[in-house]
């Protein structure tokens, strides 16, 4: 088939993407509407680590979903499915439900692409602990398909019957945000009609923290203050929390959500990625990695920097990110990056790993399609290096045609997705 | 107008062999890379061989500093990424960074460094886990190493989706090209999970070949075949927009034609029984490279060697092929490789680009009773020459996750 390219290296073939449907379960909901509510209302999720014992762990707070498993899944699939699998089930039934999408009919056509940086630490730990003590004839035939991290999209395909492209996709702390991405790309090029697509991850274990916290990323001065402990761009901030959840996206070919009356939250317009090929954890030098990404996005929307009215930031928290990142902003925007509303979804839900970049994914769609931004809470101390409008009085309402979501990863995995408003 | 892409480097670290040459002459040559396992005590196991790297020297390929942070699952993505490219003729660091990039895929990534830091925990308490573990045990590890080692500013990812990671990663990095985010891609799959902890739960799921011999143990197509064989290794393979290919004449060994994945939704560690999610990614495979069936003439079968693989594999060839299914040649390389895991898919895809270039089929191994559900033509035991114009590999995995991707045999004049 010969394709004839336009400008900008779109094809004429090519297919556009909306949203159509939304689903969370994150520290500050089990729900789309709870979630959001939440961050525009300021709330922390972070609170003392009940998961695990942190006795011996000088991190003691972390970012855990409050829910009953029971309430959405039954006995033999909360068996068979690792918490941060059931975490995706749940998001997904969520944003099916959210989207109205008839799946039965097109089954062979909506595939799942779930990013996750982890998988099953804790069937794995388990299970370890049983090798360790019982021998290996005792080892759950379970562990490899509870453990491995694309089981989250092959449980959302199976539970829903569901037959279109299925995988995972890990950029460290950038996978939702590629997972995101690589649904878009699959829909645009016209091998799937839909695609269910997010993020998950479930790693608050006793080695997740010990790991984390050994790397020096942790935020460790605010145990007895967890609200308070994730203060992205502030001057006293030490570091991110350690967080769980999971985010999912109904992406769909615009027609057919159009033909079918669907919502639409927004629209896909880009989806760019970059390596910094610079440093396994540090960021390169003034965020050079995530300048190319996000002018590469730009350049994939065909927009100019100006179109952008709002970014959710990656704001992890940690001294390097938050005055990178910064600095990269003003690098891709000049001027104009003062006049944009940058904010850290982070300063609430903390850091949820490989489902970061898909909830702040669907929280960039929530605002783009309510017209509003939640607040970046515990900025209290500015810092002369982190000098934007990072949004800090509290929720706003601002006009936004384009909005940008960051990711970057350690390894110098970078991830930009750009939003339009729907009209 | 449509960009084509091409494989210009091949680098493969197998049971079979270090190096491409050695694991496709032992492939030819009929020869299993399965034995007793040497890394571990195997005296409580029921199973105890599994296709393990011989005399591969870790130190060879990295210095002895980077070699205590690193996993062994990266080092293998290193040392085969390195001949890869060294087989590409492409220089270092790269001429256009911005436009290479990086996507290889693995099952597990760091499972040596996760144990190892795990007994740390339980043994000595939190404070004695490495600050190298994070970093250096995520799928993606290799994927940012390789960037960083080669200065690669492109695309940057890890895909994955058990046992058909490398068909899957191998085809997104395909399409990254195809979408002009990129003109060089190094992607391919490794993996490095011989361990008690995996050989145990393998072991349990009664997913693994018993046999007195170990190299006669995995038997794909066979009647009397029980299972797979765990092993360990890494393909990694450079492909490459063909302007660019032909502007530096580089040997080209085959062209990437199309690939596509697709879900059994089904049930999380049985196929389904007809095989239709390995039927649908063969079908849209075709599709998308706008080919009929007849016109394909090799594939390199997922053929684990478990007994409802390769009946449903073979079921579902059928149907997308009809009669044809019974012209084309289909071989299974686990029967020499054993299951390689997040490995295993890329390995068996630069082996069908191999059969493009050579136009020589490895056979299966271990085939010696056929089985009335199994009645192809598997090239039993011993290789043999074909006219092939397209090969296809196929995938199928865990959680039902299947991949299909087609190669055309490329000749000067196209």
């Amino acid at each position: 088939m010969q394709q004839l390219f336009l400008k900008d290296g779109k094809m004429m073939t090519d297919k556009r993407v909306v949203v159509t449907g939304i689903g969370m379960i994150t520290p500050v909901g089990n729900s789309t509407e709870e979630t959001f509510n939440s961050l525009l209302n300021g709330k922390s999720g972070i609170t003392k680590v009940t998961l695990c014992d942190t006795s011996d762990i000088e991190v003691k707070i972390a970012g855990e979903v409050k829910f009953n498993p029971s309430k959405y899944l039954d006995n033999k699939q909360q068996k068979r499915m690792d918490r941060f699998t059931q975490f995706a089930i749940i998001a997904a039934n969520e944003a099916i439900n959210d989207s109205s999408l008839n799946i039965s009919k097109i089954s062979n056509e909506i595939g799942v692409i779930i990013g996750c940086g982890i998988g099953g630490l804790t069937t794995l730990e388990e299970q370890y602990d049983v090798l360790r003590n019982k021998g290996p004839q005792r080892v759950s035939p379970l562990l490899v398909p509870m453990y491995i991290a694309d089981m989250a999209a092959g449980q959302i395909s199976i539970q829903h019957g569901v037959k279109g492209p299925s995988f995972d996709t890990v950029s460290a702390c950038a996978s939702g945000t590629d997972a995101v991405g690589t649904a878009y790309e699959i829909i645009k090029r016209g091998d799937s009609i839909a695609m269910i697509a997010g993020g998950a991850e479930a790693a608050i274990t006793r080695l997740g923290l010990s790991a984390f916290r050994a790397s020096r990323t942790l935020s460790i001065k605010d145990n007895e203050r967890p609200e308070e402990a994730s203060k992205p761009f502030d001057k006293n901030r030490d570091g991110f929390v350690l967080a769980e959840g999971a985010s999912t996206l109904i992406l769909e070919e615009k027609e057919h959500a159009e033909k079918r009356n669907a919502k639409i939250y927004a629209e896909v317009v880009s989806y760019s990625q970059t390596s910094d090929a610079f440093h396994i954890t540090q960021p390169s030098e003034n965020g050079e990695g995530a300048v190319r990404a996000m002018q590469k996005a730009l350049l994939k929307a065909n927009i100019d920097p100006e179109a952008i009215n709002y970014i959710n930031a990656h704001g992890t928290s940690t001294a390097l990110n938050d005055k990178n990142e910064t600095s990269a902003i003003k690098k891709v925007f000049s001027k104009h990056a003062y006049e944009i509303p940058i904010n850290s979804t982070k300063s609430m839900i903390g850091h949820t790993l490989g489902a970061a970049g898909a909830i702040e994914a669907a929280v960039t769609v929530l605002s783009v399609k309510n017209q509003k931004v939640h607040p970046t809470i515990n900025l209290k101390n500015p810092d002369e290096e982190c000098d934007l409008d990072y949004v800090i009085e509290g929720e706003r309402n601002i006009q936004i045609e384009y909005a940008m979501s960051n990711s970057f990863g350690f390894g110098g995995h970078n991830g930009v997705l750009i939003f339009k408003q729907y009209q | 107008m449509h960009r084509r892409i091409v494989i210009t480097g091949i680098g493969m670290l197998t049971p079979l062999g270090n190096t491409t040459d050695s694991t496709w002459e032992s492939l030819v040559n009929g020869q299993s890379g399965i034995d007793y396992i040497e890394s571990f005590d195997t005296s409580n196991f029921e199973c105890k061989y599994g296709g393990e790297l011989k005399n591969f020297n870790e130190n060879e390929f990295i210095s002895e500093k980077l070699n205590r942070r690193l996993d062994r699952s990266s080092v293998l993505a290193l040392a085969a990424s390195r001949q890869a490219i060294e087989d590409s003729g492409l220089n270092l660091p790269f001429e256009c960074a911005e436009r290479t990039g990086i996507a290889l895929g693995t099952g597990i990534g760091g499972a040596h460094l996760l144990i190892e830091n795990y007994e740390k925990l339980k043994n000595k308490g939190p404070r004695r886990v490495s600050p190298f573990l994070i970093t250096h045990m995520l799928p993606d590890t290799a994927s940012g190493l390789l960037s960083i080692e080669y200065g690669a500013f492109g695309p940057n990812l890890a895909v994955t989706a058990a046992c058909a990671t490398g068909g899957t990663v191998i085809g997104e990095a395909y399409e990254m090209i195809k979408r002009d985010d990129a003109d060089i891609m190094i992607t391919g799959g490794f993996e490095a999970s011989m361990q008690p902890i995996y050989l145990s739960a393998f072991q349990s799921m009664k997913a693994l070949a018993l046999d007195d011999v170990p190299a006669n143990a995995c038997k794909p197509f066979d009647l009397n075949r029980s299972g797979f064989t765990l092993s360990e290794g890494a393909t990694i393979l450079v492909i490459e927009e063909l302007s660019s290919a032909k502007k530096r004449k580089a040997k080209i060994y085959a062209e990437v034609i199309s690939s596509a994945n697709a879900a059994d939704g089904y049930d999380m560690a049985t196929p389904h029984e007809n095989g239709r999610g390995v039927s649908l990614a063969i079908k849209q495979s075709l599709k998308k490279g706008n080919l009929k069936p007849e016109m394909i003439n090799y594939i390199n079968a997922h053929g684990s060697g478990t007994p409802i693989n390769d009946k449903v594999e073979t079921k579902a060839i059928k149907s997308i092929f009809g009669d044809h299914a019974y012209k084309l040649s289909v071989s299974s390389s686990k029967s020499m490789t054993g299951h390689m895991m997040g490995a295993t898919g890329a390995t068996e895809a630069a082996i069908a680009a191999l059969v493009c270039k050579e136009q020589l089929i490895p056979p299966t191994i271990n085939l010696q009773n056929a089985d009335p559900d199994c009645d192809l033509d598997y090239v039993p035991n011993i290789a043999k020459s074909k006219d092939v114009n397209y090969a296809m590999s196929t995938s199928v995995g865990l959680g039902g996750h299947n991949a299909a991707i087609i190669f055309k045999r490329w000749e000067n004049d196209d």
